[in-house]
């Protein structure tokens, strides 16, 4: 029953990745006309179009071109950049490594940030600790991510020259010289998702410390640090675990802006860089693993739920 | 969610926060509307030296041109407002005919509608607006037509699943059976049993995404996407100004703080609204 319905889910999340490979397609090649004239220009003459097209067989028709550029990225290959002519594979891997270890720093930052904070404020429900935490992660959640970048580069890379205000790196830079590097864009992400997540653990937080049980183990005298860490805190964690999630596909669109603000040099500056030199193909390929990312990560989501309540399994 | 509602009128005392959010709603509103009858300089003209410092002149202090901040902040409300509202109402009422019409009519029709949305949005939010905006090409960049229909084109799926969802709850009730049973047409059933019932959770949802749109707007102006210069939009004058953060900071942090307070005003309003109708407000990926 249950090895059915995984494999369910993981046919669903081949299919949606499909469709949605198509559709990335349909975006990047078939609606925006002329391809060759918008990566050449308008100026150039109809035989340099004509010669580009043929060298990238865009004269063919579009079904057969998708399903070579779908074979293709199946295989690993993901054709080369218009403008450079690299492989567009090697291009994408060096900047996923980067964009990986920052969104892997981003959430190293955040969950011990975010179980401490709804803590604190939990435990010190409606008195003054909690209206800070309240009143800062409400700021969270009303700033865009440009503006915290800015914000925190200000006061950390200007005012307090803690950290550099732009986030280059190298692989000469020892490990710490790069942790430092990557702090600011690291901190700005984890508060972001933070501020969703303290929210929703507070409020289950409150809920529980509030239930017979915890009131049961304060008075059969259970010293009070042990009641909220072993009693309260894993019965609250559900609701926050479930925005833990949609963070993870938060950090997908979140890491664009970030790594744009401290022109790191990840996935997101790429796609921004591919979109504004028109290559498509380096965008085709960022996008498809962005939504890849995305349908894994919904996938073991889905699938964790499904082993850890068995009440799903009948639907 | 509880029985059939039909539409009604609020009577019930309104929560503080939807108040509160609503009266700086108004706020924003006024200024967007009156703001040609008493903006002290023209937004776009160089009115002083560049990069002064808050006074009493200026207020947010000069930009690169020399422009007074203030006054284009308070011209961007019109653009930040109208392109939020307006994208985000076409982008909910269509997600919401989309969805409930999925949901209702059923079968191929509605699995087919949501794989292709669910193949949509799982392209991440900001992405997608990218990816259409590469898409559109270099000859549409900055027009306001082509922002609204990026957001349109990212919500709608979005408003879709979460309409088809209400939809396919509201089916199985009693009081849809007996509105058939009636013999009530398809349209009479949309209009009387589904628009009514499915009204608060639109209306939330409305609320949710409008409090997005302007970030998401405002992130594509800073990416270079958004609205072309001159025009007074938030975004664009935040990323304008970044250079001087350290030299003049009030030329930045006082356009992000009024773009930060339209955006808790809209999530106050969407809170108490999501409270008074008994509902939670969640974004939802």
């Amino acid at each position: 029953m249950i090895v059915k319905l995984v494999v369910s889910r993981i046919a669903l999340a081949v299919v949606t990745l499909v469709t949605v490979s198509a559709l990335i397609f349909a975006f990047a090649e078939i609606l925006p006309g002329d391809i060759a004239a918008r990566v050449l220009g308008r100026e150039t003459t109809e035989e340099q179009r004509q010669l580009f097209r043929e060298r990238l067989n865009l004269d063919r028709p579009f079904y057969e071109r998708y399903g070579t550029w779908l074979k293709g990225s199946l295989q690993g290959d993901l054709g080369r950049s218009f403008v450079n002519g690299q492989p567009t594979r090697v291009l994408v891997e060096e900047r996923a490594k980067n964009t990986f270890s920052l969104a892997a720093y981003a959430f190293v930052l955040y969950v011990p940030a975010t179980l401490l904070l709804a803590t604190v404020a939990a435990l010190f429900h409606n008195r003054v600790p909690d209206s800070v935490i309240s009143i800062l992660t409400l700021a969270s959640l009303s700033l865009p991510e440009f503006v915290l970048g800015t914000a925190l580069m200000f006061v950390f890379a200007v005012t307090l020259p803690l950290f550099p205000a732009l986030s280059f790196t190298d692989p000469s830079m020892s490990f710490g010289e790069r942790l430092q590097a990557m702090t600011l864009p690291a901190v700005t992400l984890a508060v972001v998702m933070a501020g969703y997540a303290v929210r929703m653990l507070r409020d289950s937080l409150i809920g529980v410390l509030d239930s017979d049980y915890v009131r049961m183990a304060m008075l059969k005298g259970v010293p009070r640090r042990r009641v909220v860490l072993r009693h309260a805190l894993p019965n609250a964690l559900g609701p926050a675990l479930n925005v833990t999630a949609l963070n993870l596909t938060y950090l997908i669109g979140g890491v664009v802006i970030v790594e744009q603000v401290f022109e790191y040099e990840g996935l997101g500056k790429l796609l921004v860089d591919a979109i504004s030199n028109r290559d498509t193909p380096v965008v085709e390929a960022i996008v498809l693993l962005a939504a890849a990312v995305y349908i894994l990560a919904n996938l073991i989501a889905d699938v964790f739920a499904l082993l850890l309540n068995p009440r799903l399994r009948t639907g | 969610m509880t029985g059939r509602v039909g539409w009604r009128v609020p009577t019930r005392r309104l929560p503080t926060t939807l108040r509160v959010g609503g009266t700086i709603l108004i706020g924003f509103f006024l200024v967007a509307l009156t703001v040609p009858l008493w903006a002290p300089y023209s937004p776009v003209e160089t009115v002083a030296l560049p990069f002064k410092g808050a006074s009493l002149d200026h207020p947010f202090g000069t930009d690169v041109l020399g422009r007074d901040v203030f006054t284009r902040v308070a011209y961007g409300t019109r653009i930040d407002l109208l392109l939020s509202l307006t994208s985000t109402v076409i982008a909910v009422l269509l997600g919401a005919v989309i969805g409930l019409a999925s949901g209702y009519i059923g079968g191929w029709f509605d699995n087919v509608l949501m794989r292709a949305f669910e193949a949509i949005v799982s392209i991440p939010l900001l992405i997608l607006a990218l990816l259409v905006i590469a898409a559109a090409g270099p000859q549409y960049s900055g027009s306001l037509l082509l922002l609204t229909a990026v957001v349109v084109l990212v919500y709608t799926p979005r408003v879709a699943r979460i309409s088809r969802a209400v939809a396919v709850d509201l089916v199985t009730r009693d009081f849809l059976t007996v509105a058939r049973s009636r013999g009530e047409s398809t349209w009479s059933i949309t209009r009387r049993e589904l628009a009514p019932n499915a009204s608060g959770v639109l209306l939330v949802e409305f609320g949710v995404r409008a409090g997005y749109a302007p970030i998401l707007i405002g992130s594509l102006a800073f990416l270079g996407f958004g609205v072309r210069a001159p025009t007074p939009e938030w975004g664009l004058i935040i990323s304008e100004n970044r250079a001087a953060l350290a030299t003049t900071p009030v030329v930045v942090l006082a356009p992000a703080a009024v773009l930060a307070i339209l955006i808790i005003s809209l999530n106050l309003a969407t809170d108490g609204l999501a409270r008074y109708l008994g509902r939670t407000a969640v974004r939802t990926p």
